[in-house]
């Protein structure tokens, strides 16, 4: 049997105290689409950047028609025919579509000359085949997220590439520009050309695919001929044991409602039409695939990208939230998702970090108080039990877990009223996590309402009172808290039309 | 980076004690090197205290800038309009005081609304509008030394200010130069503001990562608006200060100021990248670059080539490009010494 | 033609101060002196199409007044040691080139902000040139004036060779897949990282480039008088910088091009004799060229607010 396309062999690769990918085998023959699947955070978009050389693996090697590829870079995989279509279009928003298409193209001496009629002519005939009524003139940066989508795909297939990395290339498509899609996916396969296949859709994977991989927790759970596996055996795959939920929630004994949501949207993030109720004492957690509008609904909330539509009700009245400032004023915290850029100032002492959202409340006319604020930090040290050397030390040279508990903490100081959670674990070790559950819980029986987002379905199912599920910046489906993994994963996938009657 | 409580090894390492090391023996260089006794046996030279004095005056206004663009180089940002600001708010204190009649008071408070005005201009474009703050200031830069030479017409020097205003510039109150108390005070001031109140605290996070300290609620907007304000009222007091030393004032005041001024922030140990940084350093590097510059004077005329004022700006250039580089260096080799955190090492793959 | 707006707006600015001359001061309009303005921009042209790369590049490069200077006052030199032309032209042009490497490498490999390094460059350049020639002038050998031809030819040739390099670097830029490789970094460093394109051998090529062009600058202002003189370049970059922002080059990278450089320096330098012609005293020419940068960046961040709301 000949060498596979291309080959993975027991890739590894962490970021910071976090490891993505724990030895990944893969492989993709010559013209089949091989689906690769997996929960958010299982590891796929990480793979998919060793392959295209954007991240460097930790150890493990990959080999290109049996002969490996050493110091992989974008430059090198692009010479070698591995071609991707990015989640996220990477575009040059200042460069007209078809200069956009002619660089992703096109390797060689800078020094040659490049004809633009050529160019031109060929962006519209792609774009034309991809059935997109795109100007190749138009600038890249006026272009809708689904316009740009097009282009991305454009420029992959345009570029020839013997493996083609597909990364959820259908996410903002119309139903007739994803069959013009697919046909093209599938002459791209006559011509022998192997193509990685990254989809929350499970339909289009039956469609679509020859073989799947599944991911979990940055290992590879099995890979399946498509022809062999159900829907329910690769949830099941994807999820792992049939999680339900913890007894926790039963002593739960939510209050009134503290915050109403009637209607809300936000065009500039995509979130439409969003109604829950959030009430005092429980966990409200919200699940969705990435890219559901989870994290620009806790965005919205906390004034960063301010509602259009609907309204907002804080103990029945009526609140405008244009800014943080106004959040905060109204009781509200968000503790945002990404802790390293967002959530804590990394080069800032733990004591700075913990008082930076309560400035006014510990210092209130201005003045430092060294003597407070050391105090203040002691405390929430504590109660946290964060592991620190003093409160003097540098936030960024404690682990992640650490670094959590120091984001979260500085919103507790704040005293406020309904939290707003965003990923509260994600790289974090496990004995810090079990710690944040305990602590989400006490703070819940204190009359604090947490909405609690996150992409660990058993974390959700640990804590939640109720489970809203988001999907394409809405909220279709609220469940109740004693939910199955499978069901979630269902409602979050879109099946759950067809499980009704 | 300041940590509060350093070992003594690392504290008596930490940047701004290096620089003081480099300040003593700078100052010991040039008293040895720069002082001598002149035919009738008096002694000349760096050594005298007048010598002392006059490094001291001259450090004044260009430590002056240097105290306001260190909270604004702390955001992450920069003011290239300073030197411009201290020339347009030099020709109105002639304008105000001489063209107008003005009582000197009222003149020194509207020149002072004129720097604040200056500074608020840079401030509207930066804060408000969210533009490059490098682009903006060079704009301003540009257009308020332009609106000081179209004011004088180019040519006209406003002299012949009352001896009351002289005072701060040429005469010595309780046993130091009359602007000296100006500069410690506002060195105090800053010192304050920057180590010692939530405002400072503020500008160290939104240096670090303005993206942070929105998301922890910071007004950013407002606070970036203060320190350029506050820049640009600095500006007008050293305006003022340059006015008293000189006892003119003309379109050309203060040209170039703005680079000796960065340099003294960028020397002190502040990040151009912003966060890192403090009053303590910046003195320090003011004092660095006055005694080089005095000092150079002060040497005979062999060694000092007959220009000093050249010796002196080239050697802040290179001063400011080595500081710079070894920031650099130091920043990239700590990335590499950095322990890998916990589980970032590959495990030893088994062979498939 | 939304893309070359910009582009656009200045011409028209351009002609909009032409027509008024022609109207208020046709004196304005005579060939000597506007073949001597030209003459005296040329340079000015040739310095600030460098400075158009470096700005595509979403860099800076305010050494240049400097460098001007020292190649100017090497140059001047070199050729009144009685140095072959050809190898005087080749040490200008070399002497940019390193100097603009010197400004790269700080900022291409130990990633420090440009403007500060060639801040830095800028004011040592600038001092080091006063400390060793003390202010003085250079004396050149006869013949060297206007390529020793008459006056008249020697200015249109300077003027048709800087323009020659307008159109030649804004075809290169276009139709050079390395031009592209310029407005790829400029519009994202990270994007073009992963399009294959190497990000700091670019930016540091550069900055070789804008010096190599700014010594080829120093070589059309060296052969119009017979003497250099050393402060040739003072207050240069302002100038330059103020033509390519008005031109339409982003501050943010990744857009303008050569055209909207030569409108932006036509605006720019007809200013001066316009505000003469039109009885405005001089002396307002650095506020209104501050004005004009303000302006230009105000409309830069109000077309990328449109754009982001």
């Amino acid at each position: 049997m000949p060498a596979p396309l291309l080959e993975l062999r027991q890739i590894t690769k962490s970021f910071g105290g976090a490891r993505a990918l724990r030895g990944v085998d893969f492989d993709l023959r010559a013209g089949e689409i091989h689906a690769l699947l997996g929960e958010n955070g299982a590891g796929k978009s990480t793979l998919i950047k060793v392959i295209t050389g954007a991240h460097a693996a930790d150890a493990g090697t990959l080999a290109l028609e049996g002969a490996p590829l050493r110091h992989h870079q974008p430059a090198s995989a692009h010479a070698a025919g591995i071609a991707c279509i990015y989640q996220q279009p990477a575009l040059f928003p200042d460069l007209t579509v078809a200069e956009n298409i002619a660089l992703r193209l096109e390797s060689g001496s800078p020094w040659r000359r490049v004809d633009w009629r050529d160019r031109h002519a060929q962006a519209s005939r792609w774009l034309t085949r991809l059935g997109a009524h795109i100007d190749p003139g138009t600038e890249a940066g006026e272009l809708s997220m689904p316009e740009q989508q097009l282009v991305e795909i454009a420029c992959a297939l345009g570029a020839g590439a013997r493996v083609l990395l597909m990364d959820e290339p259908t996410a903002s498509l119309t139903p007739r520009e994803q069959e013009k899609l697919f046909s093209l996916i599938r002459d791209l396969r006559q011509t022998g050309v192997g193509i990685i296949y990254i989809s929350h859709r499970l339909e289009e994977i039956f469609a679509l695919a020859d073989r799947v991989t599944v991911l979990r927790d940055g290992a590879s759970v099995g890979t399946r001929s498509i022809s062999d596996v159900t829907e329910s055996e690769l949830i099941r795959m994807m999820v792992g044991r049939d999680l339900t939920s913890a007894p926790a929630p039963a002593e739960a004994r939510p209050g009134g409602a503290v915050l109403v949501l009637r209607g809300v949207g936000c065009s500039a993030t995509g979130v439409r039409d969003v109604s829950l109720e959030l009430r005092a004492g429980e966990v409200f957690g919200v699940a969705g695939l990435v890219g559901a509008g989870r994290t620009e609904l806790a965005r919205v909330l906390f004034g960063l990208t301010p509602a259009d539509a609907g309204e907002i009700l804080l103990d029945g009245r009526e609140v405008s939230i244009r800014s943080p400032r106004q959040a905060m004023a109204l009781g509200l915290a968000y503790v945002p998702e990404d802790r390293r850029r967002h959530g804590a100032i990394l080069e800032l002492p733990v004591s700075h970090n913990l008082t930076l959202a309560s400035h006014a409340r510990v210092f209130p006319r201005g003045w430092l108080r060294p003597q407070a604020e050391r105090e203040l930090a002691r405390r929430f040290i504590t109660q946290l039990s964060v592991r620190c050397s003093s409160p003097e030390e540098t936030t960024g040279a404690l682990s992640g877990g650490n670094q959590q508990k120091i984001a979260l903490a500085r919103w507790l100081a704040t005293c406020p009223r309904v939290l707003l959670l965003d990923e509260p674990t994600q790289g974090v070790d496990v004995g810090a996590k079990s710690e944040i559950h305990g602590l989400i819980r006490d703070l819940t029986r204190q009359g604090i309402a947490v909405l609690l987002i996150s992409s660990d379905l058993s974390e959700i199912l640990a804590l939640s009172d109720r489970i809203g599920v988001m999907r394409g910046g809405t909220l279709p489906a609220i469940l109740p808290g004693r939910s199955t993994a499978a069901e979630v994963m269902a409602a979050a996938l879109g099946q759950e039309e067809k499980r009704a009657p | 980076m300041p940590s509060h409580r350093q070992r003594p090894a690392a504290f008596l390492l930490s940047h701004e004690m290096l620089l003081l090391y480099v300040v003593i023996a700078e100052w010991i260089f040039f008293y040895l090197a720069g002082t001598g006794v002149n035919r009738r046996g008096v002694v000349i030279g760096f050594g005298t205290l007048d010598r002392q004095f006059d490094v001291l005056r001259h450090s004044c206004e260009i430590g002056l800038l240097a105290l306001a663009l260190t909270p604004v180089i702390l955001t992450a940002g920069i003011d290239l309009s300073v030197g411009s600001l201290l020339g347009l708010c030099a020709v109105m204190f002639g304008v105000f005081w001489h063209d107008a009649g003005l009582p000197l008071v009222v003149a020194a408070l509207l020149t002072l609304g004129v720097g604040a005005l200056g500074g608020g201009l840079n401030a509207t474009l930066i804060a408000g509008l969210r533009l490059p703050p490098l682009i903006v200031t060079l704009g301003t830069y540009s257009l308020y030394r332009g609106l000081a030479e179209a004011i004088t017409r180019g040519s006209v020097t406003y002299t012949d200010f009352p001896p009351a205003f002289l005072f701060l510039g040429q005469e010595r109150w309780l046993g130091l130069p009359t602007q000296a108390w100006v500069f410690l005070g506002f060195a105090t001031v800053l010192w304050l503001l920057i180590h010692r109140t939530t405002l400072g605290r503020s500008c160290r996070a939104i240096g670090f990562a303005p993206e942070g300290a929105c998301f922890a609620g910071l007004p950013v907007g407002r606070h970036l608006a203060t320190f350029y304000v506050i820049a640009g009222s600095i500006s007008a007091v050293a305006a003022l200060v340059y006015t008293a030393r000189l006892g003119q004032a003309k379109a050309d005041a203060g040209n170039g100021y703005e680079l000796f001024a960065i340099t003294a922030v960028v020397l002190g140990g502040t990040s151009i990248f912003g966060g890192t940084g403090s009053v303590t350093g910046t003195l320090l590097g003011v004092a660095a670059i006055a005694i080089l510059k005095n000092g150079l004077a002060c040497l005979p005329a062999v060694m000092r080539l007959n220009a000093a004022e050249e010796m002196a700006g080239l050697m802040t250039g290179a001063l400011l490009l080595l500081a710079l580089t070894a920031g650099a260096v130091s920043r990239i080799w700590a990335s590499f010494r950095r322990p890998p955190a916990a589980g970032v090492q590959p495990s030893p793959s088994p062979p498939a | 033609m939304k893309r070359h707006a910009r582009e656009l707006a200045v011409t028209g600015a351009l002609a909009v101060l032409l027509l008024a001359l022609a109207i208020f001061a046709p004196g304005f309009y005579q060939p000597q002196p506007l073949l001597a303005l030209a003459t005296r921009e040329a340079p000015v042209l040739l310095v600030a199409c460098g400075m158009t790369v470096v700005m595509i590049a979403r860099q800076i490069d305010i050494s240049v007044g400097s460098l001007f200077s020292v190649c100017s006052v090497g140059a001047g030199l070199l050729a009144a040691g009685n140095c072959p032309f050809a190898l005087v032209v080749a040490a200008a042009i070399a002497m940019g080139a390193v100097g603009g490497a010197l400004n790269g490498l700080l900022v291409a490999v130990l990633g420090l902000p440009a403007i500060v390094v060639t801040l830095a460059t800028m004011v040592a350049l600038r001092q080091g040139l006063n400390l060793v020639r003390q202010g003085r002038f250079v004396d050149l050998p006869e013949g060297l004036q206007w390529f020793g031809l008459g006056q008249t030819t020697g200015m249109v040739l300077l003027v048709g060779f800087a323009l020659a390099t307008v159109v030649g670097l804004a075809l290169g830029l276009r139709h050079l897949a390395a031009g592209r490789h310029v407005y790829a970094l400029g519009s994202d460093a990270e994007a073009a990282r992963l399009a294959g394109i190497r990000p700091r051998l670019v930016t540091w090529l550069v900055f070789v480039f804008a010096g190599a062009l700014t010594g080829l600058a120093a070589m059309l202002n060296v052969v119009q008088s017979p003497q250099v003189q050393p402060l040739a370049g003072l207050g240069l970059e302002l100038k330059v910088i103020a033509a390519v922002v008005v031109g339409g080059v982003a501050v943010s990278g990744g857009r303008g091009t050569p055209w909207g450089t030569l409108s932006g320096l036509m605006l720019l330098a007809c200013i001066a004799p316009a505000l003469t012609h039109l009885r405005i005293e001089a002396h307002w020419e650095k506020a209104i060229q501050g004005a004009i940068i303000l302006v230009a960046v105000l409309g830069d961040g109000l077309r990328r607010r449109r754009r982001a709301g």
